[in-house]
């Protein structure tokens, strides 16, 4: 079997340079030498038929010669302008070598030979029809970077020698690479209707940006005067002119153009015209301290009209009636209708479901958001929600956790390993940090909530701060360990960045983690205990001093490890803590205090808002922003204790 | 014949004393100033004085406002910057037109009233990529009505805003992160460019006032010190007046118990909104005359976090006396400027240098702990007790 | 009926599936003295929130007056305008200011805030306070904090506030608690002489004192009617000795 195979390509090796040497069909060496004036010239006009030539001929050695060409390695002969390839000996003179053969022809000093030195432009057209060879390039990088150049300036000729590389492709993904090239460049300059329009039924599943923009190239269409139109113009649709993106100005613009009309002096250019005819203070028979209105400046103008020194204006001239008397169109730049109409129902087709899918991205990106609104506020669900206690250096504790993460990366360099040590020491570092608060100051304030969230305030100062005096104010990065670096990437449109995925994994850990602790478990009964009557609990044997200080401590270093993974996603400055506060409070209220469940709701809720309004208008987070605070000002107008609320007595006042 | 007013003084000697303070320290500011006096005081800081005055001011309203009636309100400084915006916006606006129009009396013709306008729509909202003048600034050529507006679009956000939480009974801490929320959603509108008020560049050249570009600065700025030192008598009068009074009985008992105030048949909610909106409303006037002297004002001053440091200055004064709310405002933010400014010389603490410009805040946030645990009257309860003292 | 100055029909509360009130139908007339007795979570501090506002029920009626008005759909400060006074079970008075200020705030005044704001010492008002504080025995105490009043002055000094409203029905949650004899018995004929002129609906655990005020009593159980009748007649009611005194 190989054997067979070899045999062949011997004797497909053989054929060629005999067919080349016969003549009858043209070869590297007739279509040189018949060309060689042009090529010597090497001008960007005559030379693209003399490359498809040669190209067309699709042999190693025409390809070399176009490489050598774009290289200046050629040189030609001066007495015949014989082209040959040349190279530089030791004393001074050249070796002129046959372009076919490379074999040496003869040594010539300096002096009776020429470089052949092609412009930019036209190296840069050889480079383009190079690219075909480069797609039979054993190597496959080499065969990548030819798709990939060819996408970006693919031309007729390119589709023939694509599909036949295609077949010959032995990589399955660089095969569906080609035959999408193939199938943009059909729909392009596919020899008949019938083949574009099949290449365009073929394109409609496919999401890209790349698709979409062959598709409009398809459909690109301009303004045009219907009168004016050839009988087999492909016409789009009737327009009128100010509607829709073709205002009154353009439609008048093309009725000037077509010599259909004059153009209106536009009133800085009837201004020009004044000033232009200024004379001895006066414009025609107006002094020039009364031309401050418009109205006198419209009838100095006329008067200028009059005099046959200004074009004609008049107040009552406007495009608008001027337009009305005329029919316009939109036409195809693409003469056959029926490629037109399919890709037309093509590209209709792939926006719905770019649509559809943006549809699922904004979802997937709003459960992302509410995840880390989550994470940030599923500490202050602890401390505010079960304890009330209000803490407002809640968003420097998960700074605090970022600047941990962000110091263990200083000394472990595995990043991998540094989060897997980031995320215990950050929970250790604010542990403690919650414990010296709620030592320190909080335990003095419980039941002066005012008090505390000042007190609060103050710390948050220090603690900003502090970290500016020791990490600066330079934001810092925080690196996520390789694996988590990429994205999932589910159609062109949809893709979710694996750290976001991490984020909610962790939001959900949390979560059930807490729901766990808080409900399931002897320390979650003693703080529920502790909160709802510190008294009674104390008399059961709580030591409730320890449990609050614990159950802070918790809190707290909750927000350390939210503040490595949000790190993770967004950089670490010393006021990224500020960033999250109101927000986390937000959620904590408006999901409803007091309970894990609540959290969450309100953590769906703000995210899934706030990306809903980014939806309608994605160019201005700062408005989304705003615009969710002030639905959650309304929102609590109607729900003051969240949507999860505890009614009645048990929740107090 | 004794008026209302003279028993009122009567009455209250610490008005007489705070109004005689005030003069006194106005006096000798505009001698010591470059404009009249023997020049020992610096324009920049006869600015500065004045600023601090107009803080002095909008602690009082927000001590009314949290120290007598019990809402900690973390969104006065927006008013106050709104305030500030209002004024701004006839201030840039008349400066920037009579630029232009002097700018353009050159031209070959003498400009139309539409060239002026797109002129200065152009000076202003170059730098937001505009040309046009937004709505919003449809009196900005009127100081009246912008003077109007500076109590107005301040008094309405605050009856607006106030209405909706104080009937919607979100009380205490609640209330304080809505108040903040509110700041925040009105400051992340103002920083887009879109807003109409120039986003984050903000209003400047406001220490220029139109038509008078012959007068030097050193003079504007006496008369700033003067209109501030006026504002902050009244403001001082007047609270006195709320809270000496019947008003001031209800406001502490809203504050210490507002379901008993409620049972004694007093409508709670309208007077948590007029407290509101009228301290909203010194607030915004307090802007209306610091802005001009600090020439600038842009979203980043109305951030949540300068309502935090009012309720700072507040608290170090001692909330619920209105002189505490003016020592704390004046000591804080001299401090302030003092310590971020340089002025105070570095120590070395061992292998530690402390450059007072990086520590003054570590300083003022740790101070401001220490007075909530240990001394939570503030200063004004320090003088309380050396008082007590003295009649024992 | 329509003699009653507050009658309620029917009314029922629940939270979160309790059941604080079932049911309940009261009903009081113009100057009378009534009791309220029933044991913890009867649902007696519940009725006092529906009839003043602060809890609106699931269900019922509450109507006031002769011209028979709904008080489920106003404000507890318009109920307490209509002429509804509460004392709350622990003594609630404004600590931080004097007697006098208090029984001022208290003061059957225009309690809108701008005659609030504008409002003037007079010699009318001075009287009254005087008046109350005489009544109260504070007259002595008018220039104190009320914060460094004892417990039953501050008792004393919330029914002063109370009676300064002018009522027309006083509801009065357990005043006697924490009282010694000496001022239960002051309470006693502080609560009969402000009955004489007003309905008084006094709620209270303590039997001695509740025999003191001897008055028609209203036994609530599990938040609905027991028993009504004088002490004597509800005291020998077999429900009530089970439910109540029989524990």
């Amino acid at each position: 079997m190989i054997s067979r195979f070899l045999l062949l390509l011997a004797c497909f090796l053989i054929v060629l340079p005999t067919q080349a040497q016969e003549g009858t069909a043209p070869s590297l060496k007739s279509i040189v030498s018949q060309n060689a004036p042009d090529i010597i010239k090497g001008s960007v006009r005559t030379a693209p038929p003399i490359i498809d030539a040669l190209v067309a001929l699709d042999d190693p050695s025409s390809l070399r010669f176009l490489s050598l060409w774009q290289e200046k390695d050629l040189w030609y002969r001066k007495s015949d302008e014989e082209i040959f390839v040349a190279e530089k000996r030791e004393d001074r003179t050249y070796e002129l070598f046959d372009i076919a053969t490379l074999e040496l022809v003869e040594t010539l000093p300096k002096k009776q030979i020429k470089q052949i030195k092609p412009n930019s432009g036209l190296r840069a057209l050889i480079d383009e029809a190079l690219v075909i060879s480069r797609l039979k390039s054993a190597d496959m990088s080499v065969r990548q970077e030819a798709i990939s150049s060819l996408s970006r300036l693919a031309n007729k000729q390119h589709l023939l020698p694509l599909r036949g590389a295609i077949s010959a492709e032995p990589n399955q993904a660089l095969k569906a690479e080609m035959e999408r090239l193939e199938r943009f460049l059909t729909i392009q300059f596919g020899a008949s209707s019938e083949e574009r329009v099949s290449a365009i039924h073929r394109a409609s599943d496919d999401l890209s940006v790349e698709t979409r923009a062959n598709l409009n190239r398809v459909t690109s269409s301009t303004m045009a005067l219907k009168d004016m139109l050839d009988d087999d113009a492909n016409i789009a649709r009737h327009v009128i002119p100010g509607e829709a993106d073709f205002s009154v100005e353009d439609a008048y613009q093309l009725l000037i153009d077509n010599d259909l009309a004059e153009a209106i002096p536009t009133a800085s250019e009837r201004t020009q015209f004044l000033i232009e005819n200024i004379g001895e203070g006066k414009v025609g028979r107006f002094t020039l301290h009364n031309l401050d209105t418009q109205k006198n400046r419209d009838a100095a103008y006329l008067s200028l009209v009059a005099e046959g020194k200004a074009p004609f204006w008049s107040p009552g001239l406007s495009a608008d009636i001027l337009v009305e008397q005329f029919e316009f169109v939109e036409v195809y730049d693409e003469r056959d209708a029926q490629v037109t109409q399919a890709a037309e129902v093509a590209l209709e087709k792939i926006e719905t479901s770019v649509a559809l899918s943006e549809f699922v991205d904004v979802l997937l990106d709003a459960i992302s958001l509410a995840s880390i609104y989550f994470l940030a506020a599923i500490g202050l669900a602890i401390t505010f929600g079960v304890m009330r206690v209000i803490n407002m250096a809640h968003g420097e504790f998960i700074m605090m956790g970022a600047y941990t993460g962000f110091a263990v990366q200083q000394f472990v360099t595995n990043y991998t390993l540094s989060i897997i040590i980031a995320i215990p020491l950050a929970f250790a570092v604010t542990f403690f940090a919650g414990v010296a608060l709620e030592r320190l100051v909080i335990r003095h304030l419980y039941h002066r909530p005012l008090e505390t969230l000042l007190a609060t305030f103050g710390i948050s100062i220090a603690l900003q701060q502090l970290a500016k005096n020791i990490f600066g104010t330079q934001a810092r990065p925080l690196t996520a360990p390789e694996w988590l670096d990429g994205a999932l990437v589910i159609n062109d449109v949809i893709s979710i960045s694996l750290i976001r995925i991490a984020i909610f994994g962790l939001g959900v850990l949390f979560f059930v983690v807490l729901l766990f602790v808080l409900n399931k478990t002897r320390f979650g009964l003693e703080t529920r205990a502790v909160t709802q009557n510190r008294q009674m609990a104390a008399s059961m044997g709580i030591n409730p001093n320890f449990i609050n200080m614990l159950t802070f401590g918790l809190g707290s270093g909750i927000a350390g490890i939210a503040g490595v993974a949000i790190g993770l996603y967004a950089k670490v400055t010393s006021e990224m803590g500020g960033d999250y506060i109101v927000q986390s409070f937000m959620t904590v209220v408006v999901g409803g205090v007091g309970n894990i469940w609540g959290t969450l709701a309100g953590a769906v809720m703000i995210g899934f808002l706030q990306k809903g309004i980014e939806w309608f208008n994605p160019a201005n987070t700062l408005a989304a922003q705003t615009y969710m605070i002030i639905f959650i000002i309304i929102f609590i107008q109607f729900r003051p204790r969240g949507i999860i609320a505890l009614k009645g007595r048990a929740a107090g006042d | 014949m004794q008026g209302p007013l003279t028993q009122f003084l009567m009455k209250n000697p610490s008005v007489l004393i705070f109004l005689g303070l005030l003069s006194a320290f106005t006096i000798f500011a505009a001698i010591g100033s470059e404009a009249f006096g023997i020049g020992f005081i610096s324009t920049s800081m006869i600015k500065t004085l004045g600023k601090t005055l107009c803080f002095c001011l909008i602690a009082i309203a927000m001590d009314l406002v949290w120290g007598y009636c019990g809402i900690l309100s973390l969104g006065h400084f927006a008013f106050f910057g709104l305030g500030g915006y209002m004024i701004g916006m006839w201030l840039m606006y008349e400066r920037t037109r009579l630029i232009v129009e002097s700018s353009m009396a050159n031209a070959a013709l003498p400009p139309t009233p539409q060239e002026i306008q797109e002129a200065i729509g152009t000076q202003i909202f170059g730098v937001v990529g505009g040309a046009e003048i937004p709505a919003i600034w449809a009196f900005a050529h009127s100081l009246p009505i912008q003077l109007a507006l500076v109590v107005l679009v301040p008094g309405l956000l605050a009856l607006v805003f106030g209405w909706l939480a104080f009937r919607s009974r979100v009380t205490g801490v609640y209330l304080s992160i809505l108040t903040q929320a509110m700041t925040l959603a009105l400051a992340l509108y103002l920083f887009q460019n879109d807003s109409g008020l120039r986003g984050n560049n903000g209003l400047s050249g406001l220490q220029n006032i139109p038509g008078l570009d012959h007068v030097p600065q050193s003079h504007i700025s006496l008369y700033f010190l003067l209109a501030s030192a006026f504002a902050l008598g009244l403001g001082f009068v007047i609270a006195k007046l709320i809270v000496e009074n019947k008003m001031g009985n209800v406001i502490k008992g809203i504050r210490d118990n507002e379901a008993r105030v409620r049972f004694l048949g007093y409508h709670v909610e309208t007077y948590k909104l007029f407290i509101f909106v009228l301290t909203a409303i010194m607030a915004a006037i307090a802007g209306a005359i610091y802005y001009p002297q600090a020439g600038i004002i842009n979203p980043a001053e109305i951030a949540p976090i300068a309502s935090i440091y009012l309720a700072v200055w507040v608290a170090i004064g001692g909330r619920g006396r209105i002189y505490g709310a003016v020592i704390g405002a004046a000591l804080v933010s001299m401090l302030s400027s003092l310590f971020t400014g340089g002025q105070i010389p570095n120590i070395e603490v061992g292998p530690v240098n402390v450059v007072w410009v990086d520590w003054w805040l570590v300083l003022l946030g740790v101070s401001f702990v220490a007075v909530t645990l240990y001394a939570p009257k503030g200063i004004g309860g320090l003088i309380d007790m050396i008082k007590m003292e003295r009649t024992k | 009926m329509n003699e009653a100055l507050l009658e309620v029909r029917n009314i029922s509360v629940s939270f979160d599936g309790f059941k604080a009130i079932n049911a309940l139908s009261f009903s009081i007339a113009e100057g009378e003295l009534r009791a309220i007795i029933g044991p913890n979570g009867a649902g007696k501090t519940t009725f006092m929130d529906i009839v003043t506002g602060k809890t609106r029920p699931d269900a019922g009626e509450v109507i006031w007056g002769e011209k028979n008005v709904s008080l489920l759909k106003r404000q507890e400060s318009q109920i307490a305008r209509l002429g509804v006074g509460r004392k709350f079970q622990k003594p609630t008075v404004f600590e931080e200011q004097s007697v006098y200020e208090n029984l001022l705030m208290a003061l059957d005044n225009d309690r809108s805030p701008f005659s609030v704001l504008f409002y003037r010492h007079n010699e009318s008002d001075d009287q009254r306070i005087a008046a109350l504080a005489e009544e109260i025995g504070l007259q002595d105490h008018l220039e104190k904090r009320s914060g460094d009043l004892s417990h039953g002055q501050k008792q004393w000094l919330e029914i002063g506030m109370l009676l300064a409203q002018e009522p027309r029905l006083l509801l009065v949650d357990e005043p006697a608690a924490g009282m010694t004899q000496e001022e239960r018995q002051k309470t006693v004929d502080l609560l009969r002489r402000a009955a004489q002129s007003r309905a008084v609906v006094v709620v209270e655990h303590d039997m001695d004192f509740v025999r003191k005020l001897d008055c028609r009593v209203t036994v609530l159980h599990e938040g609905s009617v027991l028993a009504e009748g004088s002490l004597e007649h509800v005291t020998e009611n077999q429900d009530v000795i089970d439910v109540y005194l029989g524990r």
